[in-house]
């Protein structure tokens, strides 16, 4: 394995308990990224994006019943870490998340600066509370925060400017990989363009690897070199962000791109007619089988995960090695 | 329909529901045996007590079923009565208006413990010329000890405990203990079968004289007896439906009361809000239970004024807090803006749309509020400010407590009224809790 | 691509002046001192209303009134010469005359705000029976003296359950679903039942049983000399009332904060903390507990409020010579000014619980130290 790969994951499960059955919300996932890369997982509600992230971070519920696989952060499998071997060498350090809807990510009766502050002081035994205090002012500079607002509580700042404190304190350890759920699904547009411009910085001038989680295919364009489809738990097609806006393999990805709308052609928008199946008993075969407009008798049948040349992941009978495979 | 069904089979992962469930049942069952078994002026009655209503009973008296526990049997009263079993006279004529009237009582005794008392009760009728008695003790084992002369006005107590003459002949002995006691050793009982022999002579023509031997034994009944010779279990069985009735007519009435009033505040808002918060304040710095001694002491001690004032005293209290939250949540949703759209007058809005919301969290509250009101009408009563006339469970621990009932050792009359409130409070609380838990959807699963 | 600028480059802003958040906290104790303190007096006018409703109070003033003057004419040598008649006669127009002067005979309302002026001034009149300890029969001095035992008591069995029912719940909440927590949610009910129930049951069982606790009162009779083991008497005979204050509600009060940490440790800042890599004990401290403290404090509020008024059968039960037991007394011998000053007593005492309680809340929720949104939703 190269030195350049800062993830690597190998087929990572997790399921929950609840009442009505077991949700397999995250199925034998497998991808790698390369360090300085930007991974961005895209997907509908529900397809198990979030909990990939929760995978990832082993931030896991109450109630879990599954959570295997194979986790190699810079060619260790962090999934053996004890929790508190993770807690102490990963947590922060290492990984760092943005997670969705930061409005309510940040502890209302402790000023922001004391927060963003603590996995300094928490990891690094010898930071000093003038030295945590300098860095701290150094990544609210980064994200774009005016310094007057270090000492203040979350509840003083809007929405978006809790948006960046938060990827502030998510940068404040340099760590190698950060994590971002949705970071601007609950901004308007105009903090959307400069959050993004924000993490374009950091990634130009840190080098830091990121995931992004997303919806919106649309702004994840800017900042994405590699492009992830989930679907129903699963990671269907993934390949480089310039190979996908034109030669996405996948039908669901093909219907998702179709959907979007473009700004200068003249498109006319598809939908895909029904909903995802639900996590509890998923259908045997392909996931995607009942609503894909291509699907054949093998369909019935789960599909693997194939690899069709320059890093593109297809994870459908259409696609074998060489290509397309003609079907009868 | 559907909604029913839900809720029992979300009741039944909730063993605790099930166990209050089943308390409430039983203590309504009790309760409305004691309304059918005792109405109410009987148990005013009885519970007045007086001259002759509790004759017949021992003082202080342990419950009858004491005694499985015991290895010394205790003695339960024995009453034998020549007027419920005229065989136990016999009248010979001698002439001239003079007759023999002789009553023996029989009894066996088999117990190893001493009765409490003994006393004989005459009644006689006569114009002018009181009858005469001349009484006589026979022990199993033949020995006759006299016990008294003298004669029989209408009505007539002879408390053979409290003869000294008769003490002085069982060798200074009380005379409930020395009568009884073998022989050989005073601290043992002879068993045996008893006679009192009484000789009655009447002078007249109609006269009439007759007789009853109590024999007060250690233990009574269920639940024991007080210390004006009460049957505690008649309190036992009267509290219930008391403290059953105050206590749900204080939740039912001031949750209700205050649920409105909540609703009224949030759909008012302005001005009425203001007040009613204000008046919360007001009233939850009001110390409750020293008004209600003021008004114990100064007005009424009757139960329903109590239970009045005590409703209006929780109407502001801090439930409707809770429940103007509940509302205003309610108010601020799209649906009640859609409803005064097309014109839903404010009434129908509050009764159609946003009662039916917050009853899921008001019935838990005011099951929940019933065992702090049975506490209440009881902590009145332990202080003595019950109502003056009926029984209640308080009233046996103010009564236990003036008579040091922890210091003599008479716990059962301490105990069975604490036992009756705890599992009542209990009941009612196991309950309200799993409906909380049901209802209240943040809490599901925890 | 703008330089990013160092921490060098802009000074680091000092933490908000102190004593700025202290002018706040005092601003606020003001505004909610004033309230209060409204609250209390129209409290205690509502007791008075409710005391004079009947006319009792008034009475209870004549009386006093009578009985001075009869003190002062029986004194009076001058008066000696007087006949039964005139004597009477006299006696009567000085009663007129004080009771004129004490405004007695105005309406009723003037009346009441002239109690009103007493009670809330603590000017609460002279015992009908009884006499306070060191001989006076001012209801002042007899509920004084006895409020200091009451406020030991209370004090140490309230902010012993406030925290040992915090830390429960806490511990609780992290052993969530095991068999001592399933116990604990079982036996929450158990506080239905009033402190002094539970005195009984532990009299009955350590006093009467065991023998192990003394059945009541606040020292050994003869007190010990030595001042050290004078106080361990005392505290050998807090044992089992300050015990039934903290088990008739701790097991509530654990529930139903242990219910609360656990909701609120589903919060986003709780899981962020957790992927900061922060240690359990620092996240329950700091992401659970601080945040959550103001409700728990308003909600001890309404344990504590329940604990007073309770606190007058429980000195009852365990002959405890604190207000409770005065008020039973009173109750007993049906002396009006005692009660009626009782209840004043209690309203300060309630007003003072609920004032402090405030502050505490102040300090803690910092959006109200910075007096910013409205806390109470």
């Amino acid at each position: 394995m190269s030195n350049d790969v800062v993830l690597d994951v190998r087929d990572l499960k997790l399921h929950f308990r609840t009442r009505k059955g077991s949700v397999q919300a995250v199925d034998g996932v497998s991808f790698q990224l390369k360090r300085g890369r930007t991974l961005a997982v895209v997907g509908e509600s529900g397809c198990g994006k979030t909990s990939l992230v929760k995978a990832i971070m082993r931030l896991l519920p109450r109630n879990i019943e599954v959570y295997s696989g194979e986790v190699y952060f810079n060619g260790v499998d962090v999934m053996k870490y004890s929790d508190e071997q993770f807690r102490k060498e990963i947590r922060w350090k290492k990984m760092a998340m943005v997670p969705q809807a930061s409005m309510n990510s940040l502890n209302p009766v402790i000023r922001i600066a004391d927060q963003i502050a603590e996995p300094l002081l928490l990891h690094n035994k010898d930071m000093t509370k003038e030295k945590a205090m300098e860095r701290v002012a150094e990544v609210f500079s980064i994200v774009g925060l005016p310094l007057d607002f270090l000492q203040r509580y979350p509840f003083e700042l809007s929405g978006g400017m809790r948006q960046r404190a938060t990827i502030a304190m998510a940068l404040v350890t340099n760590p190698e990989l950060v994590v971002l759920d949705e970071p601007s699904s609950a901004l308007d547009l105009l903090t959307q363009a400069n959050l993004m411009n924000v993490l374009k910085r950091i990634k130009h001038e840190m080098g830091t690897t990121f995931i992004l989680i997303t919806h919106d295919i649309g702004t994840a364009s800017e900042l994405a070199d590699e492009i992830a489809v989930m679907y129903a738990g699963e990671m269907v097609e993934r390949c480089s962000a310039e190979y996908f806006y034109d030669d996405a393999r996948h039908p669901y990805s093909n219907k998702l791109m179709a959907s979007v709308p473009t700004l200068r052609e003249d498109k006319e928008l598809q939908f895909i007619p029904g909903q995802p199946p639900s996590l509890i008993n998923p259908p045997t075969g392909c996931r995607f089988a009942e609503r894909c407009h291509k699907r054949f008798k093998k369909c019935a049948e789960h599909p693997p995960v194939v690899d069709v040349g320059h890093g593109q992941r297809v994870q459908c009978w259409l696609y074998d090695e060489e290509g397309e495979v003609k079907h009868a | 329909m559907n909604k029913i069904r839900n809720f029992f089979e979300q009741l039944r992962s909730y063993p605790s529901a099930f166990a209050g469930l089943a308390v409430i049942v039983f203590m309504v069952c009790m309760a409305i045996y004691a309304i059918i078994a005792i109405p109410y002026n009987e148990a005013v009655r009885l519970w007045r007590g007086g001259d002759n209503v509790w004759l017949e009973t021992p003082r202080n008296a342990s419950p009858a079923w004491t005694n499985y526990f015991r290895k010394d049997k205790l003695p339960e009263t024995i009453v034998l009565k020549t007027t419920e079993d005229p065989s136990l006279k016999t009248v010979v004529p001698l002439g001239g208006g003079v007759s023999v009237n002789d009553m023996v009582f029989t009894f066996d005794y088999h117990y190893d413990g001493f009765p409490s008392e003994l006393s004989m009760f005459f009644t006689s009728t006569f114009k002018s010329a009181r009858p005469n008695v001349s009484i006589k003790w026979i022990t199993p084992d033949g020995r006759e000890i006299r016990l008294t002369d003298m004669s029989i006005r209408n009505s007539e107590s002879y408390r053979i405990s409290q003869d000294n003459s008769v003490s002085r002949r069982v060798r200074g002995l009380a005379p409930e203990v020395g009568l009884f006691a073998d022989p050989n050793d005073p601290s043992k009982v002879n068993k045996g079968t008893y006679k009192v022999v009484v000789e009655g002579l009447v002078f007249e023509e109609g006269s009439t004289l007759d007789g009853s031997l109590v024999v007060y034994g250690q233990v009574h009944g269920m639940a024991g007896t007080d210390h004006r010779r009460r049957d505690i279990g008649v309190a036992l069985l009267w509290g219930t439906p008391v403290a059953l009735s105050f206590g749900l007519l204080a939740a039912v009435g001031s949750s209700l009361t205050t649920m409105l009033l909540a609703a009224a505040a949030v759909w008012f808002g302005g001005w009425v809000d203001n007040v009613i918060r204000r008046i919360n304040e007001i009233v939850m710095i009001l110390p409750t239970l020293p008004i209600l001694i003021m008004v114990g002491l100064f007005y009424s001690r009757s139960i329903w004024a109590i239970l009045g004032v005590v409703i209006l005293l929780g109407i502001f209290g801090s439930g409707i807090l809770t429940y103007r939250s509940m509302f205003l949540q309610v108010k601020e949703s799209g649906y009640i803006d859609a409803a005064r759209a097309y014109g839903a007058s404010s009434g129908r809005i509050i009764l159609r749309y946003m009662i039916p919301k917050v009853i899921p969290v008001l019935i838990p509250q005011f099951v929940a509020q019933v065992p702090n009101y049975v506490f209440l009408e009881a902590t009145l009563a332990v202080l003595g400010l019950g109502d003056p006339v009926l029984p209640t469970w308080g009233k046996l621990l103010n009564d236990a407590y003036t008579n040091g009932a922890l210091f003599t050792g008479h716990y059962y009359w301490v105990l069975e009224p604490a036992v009756l409130l705890v599992i009542t409070g209990l009941g009612f609380a196991m309950l309200g809790f799993a409906l909380d838990r049901i209802f209240n959807p943040r809490l599901r699963g925890l | 691509m703008p330089k990013i600028q160092t921490a060098t480059d802009r000074a680091v802003p000092a933490k908000r002046s102190t004593s700025g958040t202290f002018a706040r906290i005092a601003r606020y104790a003001f505004v909610r001192g004033g309230t209060l303190l409204i609250t209390v007096v129209i409290g205690v006018y509502l007791a008075i209303l409710i005391a004079n409703g009947g006319g009792y109070v008034d009475q209870m003033r004549i009386g006093q009134v009578r009985e001075k003057i009869s003190l002062q004419i029986a004194g009076n040598e001058a008066l000696r010469d007087m006949t039964m008649q005139e004597r009477r006669e006299y006696e009567q127009r000085l009663v007129d005359l004080e009771i004129q002067r004490l405004g007695l005979d105005q309406p009723f309302m003037v009346r009441s705000f002239r109690y009103l002026w007493n009670g809330l001034t603590l000017n609460l009149g002279s015992a009908e029976y009884m006499i306070s300890d060191s001989g006076s029969r001012q209801v002042r001095y007899i509920l004084g003296e006895r409020l200091g035992p009451t406020l030991l008591l209370m004090a140490t069995g309230q902010l012993l359950l406030f925290f040992s029912s915090v830390f429960f719940a806490l511990f609780l909440s992290r052993r969530y679903g095991t068999v001592l927590d399933r116990i604990v949610v079982a036996m929450a009910p158990t506080s239905a039942a009033p402190a002094w129930f539970y005195g009984i049951f532990l009299i009955l069982i350590f006093a009467a049983l065991l023998g192990w606790l003394p059945f009541g009162g606040m020292v050994d009779a003869p007190p010990p000399q030595n001042p050290w083991l004078r106080a361990l008497s005392v505290l050998k005979h807090m044992v089992l009332p300050v015990a039934s204050i903290v088990i008739s509600s701790i097991f509530y009060n654990s529930y139903y904060w242990r219910t609360f940490f656990l909701i609120y440790s589903s919060e986003d800042y709780v899981d962020m903390a957790k992927a900061k890599g922060l240690p359990s004990g620092a996240i329950e401290r700091r992401y659970v507990l601080r945040p959550t403290l103001p409700t728990i404090v308003t909600s001890f509020a309404l344990t504590l409020i329940g604990l007073w008024t309770g606190a007058i059968v429980l000195e009852t039960v365990f002959g405890w010579p604190g207000i409770g037991r005065v008020t039973q007394t009173a109750i007993n011998l049906y002396d009006t000014p005692v009660i009626v000053g009782t209840v004043v007593i209690y309203a300060y005492l309630l007003g003072l619980t609920v004032f402090l309680l405030d502050i505490v809340y102040a300090i803690v929720d910092p959006r109200v130290k910075l007096g910013g949104g409205d806390r109470r939703s």
